[in-house]
Protein backbone atom coordinates (compact mmCIF):
# COMPACT_ATOMS: atom_id res chain seq x y z
CA UNK A 1 0.00 0.00 0.00
CA UNK A 2 1.45 3.27 -1.07
CA UNK A 3 -0.16 5.31 1.88
CA UNK A 4 -0.81 4.13 5.65
CA UNK A 5 -4.76 3.35 5.42
CA UNK A 6 -4.91 3.93 9.43
CA UNK A 7 -6.87 7.16 9.84
CA UNK A 8 -9.60 8.77 12.56
CA UNK A 9 -11.74 10.50 9.85
CA UNK A 10 -15.27 8.45 9.13
CA UNK A 11 -13.58 7.76 5.70
CA UNK A 12 -10.57 6.72 7.15
CA UNK A 13 -11.90 4.49 9.27
CA UNK A 14 -13.52 2.58 6.41
CA UNK A 15 -10.37 2.90 4.77
CA UNK A 16 -9.03 1.21 8.11
CA UNK A 17 -11.82 -1.89 7.85
CA UNK A 18 -11.27 -2.71 4.07
CA UNK A 19 -7.34 -2.48 5.07
CA UNK A 20 -7.93 -5.15 7.85
CA UNK A 21 -9.87 -7.62 5.88
CA UNK A 22 -7.56 -7.40 2.88
CA UNK A 23 -5.41 -7.73 4.81
CA UNK A 24 -6.13 -10.82 6.74
CA UNK A 25 -7.83 -11.96 3.49
CA UNK A 26 -4.27 -11.53 1.85
CA UNK A 27 -2.38 -13.55 4.35
CA UNK A 28 -0.30 -10.76 4.99
CA UNK A 29 0.08 -10.24 8.33
CA UNK A 30 0.25 -13.68 10.22
CA UNK A 31 0.21 -12.35 13.51
CA UNK A 32 -3.53 -10.49 12.53
CA UNK A 33 -4.36 -13.60 10.62
CA UNK A 34 -3.30 -15.78 14.04
CA UNK A 35 -5.38 -14.04 16.53
CA UNK A 36 -8.68 -14.57 14.50
CA UNK A 37 -7.87 -18.40 14.03
CA UNK A 38 -7.29 -18.78 17.84
CA UNK A 39 -10.19 -16.37 18.21
CA UNK A 40 -11.96 -18.94 15.97
CA UNK A 41 -11.13 -22.08 17.66
CA UNK A 42 -11.53 -20.55 20.94
CA UNK A 43 -14.65 -19.44 19.93
CA UNK A 44 -15.72 -23.19 19.08
CA UNK A 45 -14.00 -24.55 22.17
CA UNK A 46 -15.13 -21.90 25.12
CA UNK A 47 -18.44 -23.30 26.93
CA UNK A 48 -21.84 -21.73 26.46
CA UNK A 49 -21.05 -18.70 24.76
CA UNK A 50 -19.42 -20.96 21.66
CA UNK A 51 -20.74 -21.91 18.66
CA UNK A 52 -21.73 -25.20 17.86
CA UNK A 53 -19.48 -26.93 14.96
CA UNK A 54 -21.37 -28.76 12.54
CA UNK A 55 -22.21 -31.93 12.47
CA UNK A 56 -20.06 -33.77 15.14
CA UNK A 57 -20.32 -37.56 14.34
CA UNK A 58 -21.41 -39.40 17.64
CA UNK A 59 -19.26 -42.54 18.51
CA UNK A 60 -21.51 -44.93 19.31
CA UNK A 61 -21.63 -46.00 22.68
CA UNK A 62 -20.45 -50.14 23.14
CA UNK A 63 -23.35 -52.37 23.70
CA UNK A 64 -26.31 -50.45 24.61
CA UNK A 65 -29.51 -51.74 25.82
CA UNK A 66 -32.11 -52.54 23.07
CA UNK A 67 -34.64 -49.91 22.52
CA UNK A 68 -37.92 -50.58 22.25
CA UNK A 69 -37.01 -54.22 24.07
CA UNK A 70 -37.22 -53.24 27.62
CA UNK A 71 -39.18 -55.95 29.30
CA UNK A 72 -40.81 -58.65 29.05
CA UNK A 73 -43.80 -60.51 30.43
CA UNK A 74 -44.42 -63.78 32.45
CA UNK A 75 -47.68 -64.89 30.16
CA UNK A 76 -48.82 -66.97 32.15
CA UNK A 77 -47.66 -65.47 35.10
CA UNK A 78 -45.86 -67.91 37.47
CA UNK A 79 -44.79 -68.68 40.83
CA UNK A 80 -41.87 -66.50 42.25
CA UNK A 81 -38.93 -68.99 42.82
CA UNK A 82 -38.08 -68.69 46.67
CA UNK A 83 -36.03 -66.19 48.18
CA UNK A 84 -34.86 -66.33 51.44
CA UNK A 85 -31.59 -65.15 52.54
CA UNK A 86 -29.88 -62.72 55.26
CA UNK A 87 -30.93 -59.27 55.60
CA UNK A 88 -28.99 -55.68 55.84
CA UNK A 89 -29.77 -56.41 59.56
CA UNK A 90 -28.50 -59.65 59.53
CA UNK A 91 -31.58 -61.45 59.92
CA UNK A 92 -33.38 -64.37 58.32
CA UNK A 93 -35.14 -62.87 55.33
CA UNK A 94 -38.20 -64.09 53.31
CA UNK A 95 -39.87 -62.82 49.86
CA UNK A 96 -42.96 -64.32 51.20
CA UNK A 97 -43.24 -61.98 53.92
CA UNK A 98 -43.60 -58.99 51.52
CA UNK A 99 -46.95 -60.28 50.03
CA UNK A 100 -49.66 -58.16 50.10
CA UNK A 101 -47.88 -55.43 47.83
CA UNK A 102 -45.92 -55.70 44.46
CA UNK A 103 -41.88 -56.35 44.83
CA UNK A 104 -39.31 -55.43 42.87
CA UNK A 105 -36.07 -58.16 42.90
CA UNK A 106 -32.31 -56.98 41.64
CA UNK A 107 -29.11 -58.71 41.81
CA UNK A 108 -26.15 -56.83 41.72
CA UNK A 109 -23.27 -55.51 43.92
CA UNK A 110 -22.54 -52.76 46.26
CA UNK A 111 -18.72 -51.68 44.36
CA UNK A 112 -20.83 -51.44 40.69
CA UNK A 113 -20.64 -48.18 40.01
CA UNK A 114 -22.64 -47.53 37.16
CA UNK A 115 -25.07 -49.97 35.80
CA UNK A 116 -26.32 -51.24 39.87
CA UNK A 117 -26.60 -47.30 40.80
CA UNK A 118 -28.31 -46.48 38.05
CA UNK A 119 -31.09 -49.35 37.93
CA UNK A 120 -31.65 -48.23 41.86
CA UNK A 121 -31.52 -44.64 40.94
CA UNK A 122 -34.49 -45.62 38.38
CA UNK A 123 -36.25 -47.94 40.88
CA UNK A 124 -36.13 -45.39 43.69
CA UNK A 125 -37.62 -42.72 41.51
CA UNK A 126 -40.38 -45.14 40.04
CA UNK A 127 -41.50 -45.69 43.68
CA UNK A 128 -41.86 -41.78 43.77
CA UNK A 129 -44.22 -42.09 41.18
CA UNK A 130 -46.51 -44.79 42.78
CA UNK A 131 -48.91 -43.79 46.39
CA UNK A 132 -48.85 -47.65 47.36
CA UNK A 133 -45.90 -49.87 49.18
CA UNK A 134 -43.66 -51.41 46.90
CA UNK A 135 -41.07 -54.09 48.48
CA UNK A 136 -37.61 -53.73 46.76
CA UNK A 137 -35.00 -56.43 47.14
CA UNK A 138 -31.59 -55.82 46.36
CA UNK A 139 -29.62 -59.16 46.19
CA UNK A 140 -25.81 -59.30 46.18
CA UNK A 141 -23.62 -61.35 43.77
CA UNK A 142 -20.71 -60.72 45.46
CA UNK A 143 -21.34 -61.57 49.16
CA UNK A 144 -17.18 -61.68 50.04
CA UNK A 145 -17.49 -57.77 49.65
CA UNK A 146 -21.02 -57.38 50.69
CA UNK A 147 -21.73 -58.33 54.05
CA UNK A 148 -25.05 -57.02 55.99
CA UNK A 149 -23.04 -53.57 57.32
CA UNK A 150 -22.12 -53.08 53.72
CA UNK A 151 -25.86 -53.89 52.47
CA UNK A 152 -27.45 -51.47 55.51
CA UNK A 153 -24.92 -48.92 54.46
CA UNK A 154 -26.09 -48.78 50.70
CA UNK A 155 -29.65 -49.41 50.84
CA UNK A 156 -30.36 -47.14 53.61
CA UNK A 157 -28.54 -43.98 51.03
CA UNK A 158 -31.98 -44.77 48.69
CA UNK A 159 -34.32 -44.11 51.36
CA UNK A 160 -36.86 -45.77 50.30
CA UNK A 161 -37.06 -49.34 52.35
CA UNK A 162 -34.67 -51.54 49.89
CA UNK A 163 -33.89 -54.64 51.39
CA UNK A 164 -30.40 -55.86 51.26
CA UNK A 165 -29.55 -59.15 50.74
CA UNK A 166 -26.53 -61.42 51.64
CA UNK A 167 -25.41 -64.19 52.53
CA UNK A 168 -23.40 -67.39 51.95
CA UNK A 169 -21.66 -68.07 48.17
CA UNK A 170 -23.31 -71.52 48.25
CA UNK A 171 -26.55 -69.13 49.69
CA UNK A 172 -26.39 -66.84 46.75
CA UNK A 173 -25.53 -69.18 43.76
CA UNK A 174 -28.71 -71.14 44.45
CA UNK A 175 -31.07 -68.15 44.57
CA UNK A 176 -29.49 -66.64 41.44
CA UNK A 177 -29.54 -69.96 39.64
CA UNK A 178 -33.66 -70.23 41.02
CA UNK A 179 -34.12 -66.62 39.85
CA UNK A 180 -32.07 -67.35 36.58
CA UNK A 181 -29.58 -64.86 36.71
CA UNK A 182 -25.72 -65.17 35.90
CA UNK A 183 -22.87 -63.92 37.31
CA UNK A 184 -19.24 -63.95 37.15
CA UNK A 185 -16.33 -62.68 38.92
CA UNK A 186 -14.07 -60.00 36.69
CA UNK A 187 -10.53 -59.63 37.75
CA UNK A 188 -8.91 -56.43 36.04
CA UNK A 189 -5.40 -53.82 36.53
CA UNK A 190 -8.57 -51.86 38.14
CA UNK A 191 -7.32 -50.61 41.56
CA UNK A 192 -11.20 -50.88 42.22
CA UNK A 193 -10.21 -54.61 42.62
CA UNK A 194 -12.54 -57.41 40.58
CA UNK A 195 -15.76 -56.59 38.82
CA UNK A 196 -19.26 -58.60 38.79
CA UNK A 197 -20.55 -59.03 34.99
CA UNK A 198 -24.16 -60.45 36.19
CA UNK A 199 -27.59 -59.96 34.84
CA UNK A 200 -29.28 -56.72 35.16
CA UNK A 201 -32.58 -57.93 34.95
CA UNK A 202 -35.41 -56.54 37.39
CA UNK A 203 -38.24 -59.20 38.47
CA UNK A 204 -41.70 -57.88 38.96
CA UNK A 205 -43.56 -59.95 41.57
CA UNK A 206 -47.24 -59.22 42.61
CA UNK A 207 -49.10 -59.19 45.83
CA UNK A 208 -49.91 -63.30 45.30
CA UNK A 209 -46.17 -63.87 45.32
CA UNK A 210 -46.62 -64.23 41.18
CA UNK A 211 -44.23 -63.71 38.77
CA UNK A 212 -45.37 -61.03 36.03
CA UNK A 213 -43.04 -58.89 34.65
CA UNK A 214 -39.43 -58.93 33.58
CA UNK A 215 -37.54 -55.54 33.05
CA UNK A 216 -34.26 -54.89 31.36
CA UNK A 217 -31.24 -52.35 32.23
CA UNK A 218 -32.68 -48.87 31.27
CA UNK A 219 -36.55 -49.34 31.65
CA UNK A 220 -37.53 -45.99 32.61
CA UNK A 221 -39.14 -45.25 35.95
CA UNK A 222 -42.23 -44.18 34.31
CA UNK A 223 -42.20 -47.79 32.63
CA UNK A 224 -41.59 -49.28 35.96
CA UNK A 225 -44.18 -47.42 37.32
CA UNK A 226 -46.31 -48.45 35.09
CA UNK A 227 -46.06 -52.34 35.42
CA UNK A 228 -46.61 -52.29 39.24
CA UNK A 229 -49.50 -50.61 38.89
CA UNK A 230 -50.88 -53.19 36.59
CA UNK A 231 -50.39 -55.85 38.80
CA UNK A 232 -51.01 -53.94 42.11
CA UNK A 233 -55.22 -54.04 40.20
CA UNK B 1 4.28 3.43 11.07
CA UNK B 2 4.45 0.35 8.95
CA UNK B 3 0.73 -1.58 9.67
CA UNK B 4 2.55 -4.76 11.19
CA UNK B 5 4.41 -3.02 13.69
CA UNK B 6 1.23 -1.32 15.32
CA UNK B 7 -0.67 -4.73 15.09
CA UNK B 8 2.35 -7.01 16.50
CA UNK B 9 1.99 -6.12 20.03
CA UNK B 10 -1.79 -5.98 20.67
CA UNK B 11 -2.10 -9.22 18.65
CA UNK B 12 0.37 -11.06 20.23
CA UNK B 13 -1.25 -9.99 23.48
CA UNK B 14 -4.57 -11.34 21.98
CA UNK B 15 -3.32 -14.19 21.24
CA UNK B 16 -1.54 -14.86 24.91
CA UNK B 17 -5.30 -13.77 26.56
CA UNK B 18 -7.29 -16.12 24.38
CA UNK B 19 -4.98 -19.12 25.10
CA UNK B 20 -5.77 -18.73 28.28
CA UNK B 21 -9.15 -17.95 28.11
CA UNK B 22 -9.76 -21.23 26.45
CA UNK B 23 -7.76 -23.13 28.83
CA UNK B 24 -9.94 -21.78 31.48
CA UNK B 25 -13.26 -22.66 29.16
CA UNK B 26 -12.40 -26.89 29.89
CA UNK B 27 -10.83 -27.08 26.49
CA UNK B 28 -7.39 -27.37 25.27
CA UNK B 29 -5.62 -27.60 22.34
CA UNK B 30 -2.69 -29.30 21.24
CA UNK B 31 -1.59 -30.43 18.31
CA UNK B 32 -4.22 -31.13 15.87
CA UNK B 33 -6.41 -32.05 18.40
CA UNK B 34 -9.15 -29.80 20.45
CA UNK B 35 -11.06 -30.87 23.20
CA UNK B 36 -14.07 -29.74 24.48
CA UNK B 37 -16.19 -31.47 27.12
CA UNK B 38 -19.60 -30.60 28.26
CA UNK B 39 -22.41 -31.56 30.84
CA UNK B 40 -20.03 -33.25 33.19
CA UNK B 41 -22.16 -34.92 35.83
CA UNK B 42 -21.53 -37.66 38.37
CA UNK B 43 -23.67 -39.35 40.64
CA UNK B 44 -24.13 -39.46 44.02
CA UNK B 45 -22.83 -41.70 46.28
CA UNK B 46 -22.75 -43.06 49.79
CA UNK B 47 -19.99 -45.32 50.08
CA UNK B 48 -16.74 -43.53 50.53
CA UNK B 49 -14.96 -47.47 50.22
CA UNK B 50 -16.69 -48.23 47.25
CA UNK B 51 -16.77 -46.32 44.10
CA UNK B 52 -18.52 -43.72 42.02
CA UNK B 53 -19.26 -42.63 38.34
CA UNK B 54 -19.15 -39.65 36.63
CA UNK B 55 -20.39 -38.95 32.85
CA UNK B 56 -19.97 -36.39 30.26
CA UNK B 57 -19.67 -35.85 26.56
CA UNK B 58 -16.46 -35.58 25.06
CA UNK B 59 -15.81 -33.80 21.75
CA UNK B 60 -12.77 -33.23 19.44
CA UNK B 61 -13.43 -30.64 17.27
CA UNK B 62 -9.82 -30.94 15.82
CA UNK B 63 -8.43 -32.42 12.73
CA UNK B 64 -6.52 -35.30 14.24
CA UNK B 65 -7.93 -37.93 16.32
CA UNK B 66 -7.17 -38.01 20.21
CA UNK B 67 -7.68 -40.32 23.58
CA UNK B 68 -8.41 -40.12 26.41
CA UNK B 69 -5.92 -42.05 28.39
CA UNK B 70 -6.07 -40.73 32.22
CA UNK B 71 -7.27 -39.00 34.54
CA UNK B 72 -7.55 -37.85 38.21
CA UNK B 73 -9.63 -35.93 41.16
CA UNK B 74 -8.97 -34.81 44.30
CA UNK B 75 -12.38 -36.46 45.93
CA UNK B 76 -10.89 -39.64 44.73
CA UNK B 77 -7.20 -41.89 45.39
CA UNK B 78 -7.78 -43.34 41.98
CA UNK B 79 -9.62 -42.70 38.96
CA UNK B 80 -10.31 -44.61 35.62
CA UNK B 81 -12.01 -44.67 32.75
CA UNK B 82 -14.70 -47.62 32.28
CA UNK B 83 -16.62 -49.53 30.00
CA UNK B 84 -19.78 -51.29 30.71
CA UNK B 85 -20.31 -54.34 28.22
CA UNK B 86 -22.55 -56.78 27.95
CA UNK B 87 -21.26 -60.22 28.16
CA UNK B 88 -21.74 -63.50 27.28
CA UNK B 89 -22.87 -65.94 30.33
CA UNK B 90 -21.19 -69.26 30.82
CA UNK B 91 -23.46 -70.23 33.50
CA UNK B 92 -25.87 -73.23 33.06
CA UNK B 93 -29.37 -72.94 31.15
CA UNK B 94 -31.65 -70.84 34.21
CA UNK B 95 -34.32 -72.97 33.20
CA UNK B 96 -32.59 -76.06 34.93
CA UNK B 97 -33.08 -74.16 38.35
CA UNK B 98 -37.04 -73.46 38.27
CA UNK B 99 -38.48 -76.95 37.45
CA UNK B 100 -41.42 -75.94 35.38
CA UNK B 101 -42.17 -76.78 32.12
CA UNK B 102 -40.88 -73.76 29.99
CA UNK B 103 -37.99 -71.86 30.09
CA UNK B 104 -37.97 -68.49 32.06
CA UNK B 105 -37.88 -65.62 29.99
CA UNK B 106 -34.60 -63.79 30.56
CA UNK B 107 -32.51 -61.09 29.02
CA UNK B 108 -30.53 -64.00 27.46
CA UNK B 109 -32.85 -64.65 24.43
CA UNK B 110 -31.69 -60.96 23.24
CA UNK B 111 -28.69 -60.37 24.67
CA UNK B 112 -26.55 -63.23 24.66
CA UNK B 113 -25.98 -64.49 28.01
CA UNK B 114 -27.97 -61.11 29.75
CA UNK B 115 -25.23 -60.04 31.90
CA UNK B 116 -23.25 -56.91 32.15
CA UNK B 117 -20.16 -56.36 33.06
CA UNK B 118 -17.47 -53.20 33.26
CA UNK B 119 -13.61 -53.02 32.88
CA UNK B 120 -10.80 -50.63 32.54
CA UNK B 121 -9.90 -48.98 29.26
CA UNK B 122 -6.40 -47.72 29.15
CA UNK B 123 -7.35 -45.71 25.69
CA UNK B 124 -10.75 -44.30 24.72
CA UNK B 125 -10.31 -42.58 21.37
CA UNK B 126 -11.64 -39.58 20.32
CA UNK B 127 -12.08 -39.36 16.62
CA UNK B 128 -11.19 -36.11 14.74
CA UNK B 129 -15.04 -34.22 14.16
CA UNK B 130 -16.48 -36.72 16.64
CA UNK B 131 -18.10 -37.00 19.84
CA UNK B 132 -17.90 -39.88 22.32
CA UNK B 133 -20.63 -39.40 25.19
CA UNK B 134 -20.16 -41.11 28.46
CA UNK B 135 -23.43 -42.55 29.89
CA UNK B 136 -24.70 -44.89 31.92
CA UNK B 137 -24.66 -48.16 30.85
CA UNK B 138 -21.36 -47.07 28.88
CA UNK B 139 -18.20 -45.63 29.12
CA UNK B 140 -17.45 -44.03 32.06
CA UNK B 141 -15.43 -42.30 34.71
CA UNK B 142 -15.12 -44.30 37.54
CA UNK B 143 -13.75 -42.50 41.30
CA UNK B 144 -12.03 -45.35 42.91
CA UNK B 145 -11.86 -45.30 46.95
CA UNK B 146 -13.56 -41.84 47.00
CA UNK B 147 -12.11 -39.06 49.62
CA UNK B 148 -15.79 -37.43 50.26
CA UNK B 149 -19.22 -38.63 50.30
CA UNK B 150 -21.24 -37.33 46.75
CA UNK B 151 -23.68 -35.50 47.82
CA UNK B 152 -26.50 -33.87 45.52
CA UNK B 153 -25.53 -30.40 44.59
CA UNK B 154 -21.58 -31.06 45.51
CA UNK B 155 -19.17 -30.23 42.93
CA UNK B 156 -16.15 -31.63 42.04
CA UNK B 157 -13.10 -31.81 39.67
CA UNK B 158 -11.95 -33.58 37.42
CA UNK B 159 -8.71 -33.57 35.34
CA UNK B 160 -8.93 -35.77 32.16
CA UNK B 161 -5.69 -36.55 30.18
CA UNK B 162 -5.42 -36.69 26.67
CA UNK B 163 -2.77 -37.86 24.47
CA UNK B 164 -2.85 -34.80 22.29
CA UNK B 165 -4.66 -31.89 24.08
CA UNK B 166 -2.92 -32.60 27.12
CA UNK B 167 -4.91 -31.92 30.87
CA UNK B 168 -8.46 -30.81 30.73
CA UNK B 169 -10.50 -29.95 34.01
CA UNK B 170 -13.90 -30.14 34.32
CA UNK B 171 -16.24 -29.81 37.59
CA UNK B 172 -18.80 -31.57 37.52
CA UNK B 173 -22.26 -31.70 39.76
CA UNK B 174 -22.98 -34.47 41.99
CA UNK B 175 -26.70 -35.15 40.80
CA UNK B 176 -28.69 -38.12 42.87
CA UNK B 177 -29.40 -40.05 39.62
Amino acid sequence: MSSPPYSRTSAGKSRTIRAVIATVAGLRRPCLLLSFVVAALVGACGGAGGAEPASPTAVPAPTPPPLGARETAYDPPRPAPALRLTDQDGRPFDLASLRGRPVLVYFGYTHCPDVCPTTLADVRDALRLLDDPVGVVFVTVDPARDDAPAMKQYVDYYQSGFSGLTGSEAEIAAVADAWGVSYAKLESASAAGYAMAHSTDTYLVDGEGMLRHHLFFGASPELIAERIREVAG
Amino acid sequence: MPPVRRFARPAGLLVAALLVASVAAGCSSGGGASIKVTEPWARASSMVAAAGAAYMKIENTGSEADALIGASSPAAATVEVHETVAMESEMPSASDGMGMESPMPSASDDMGGGMMGMRPIARLEIPAGGTVELMPGSYHIMLIDLNQELKPGDKIEITLTFEKAGDVKVTAEVRES
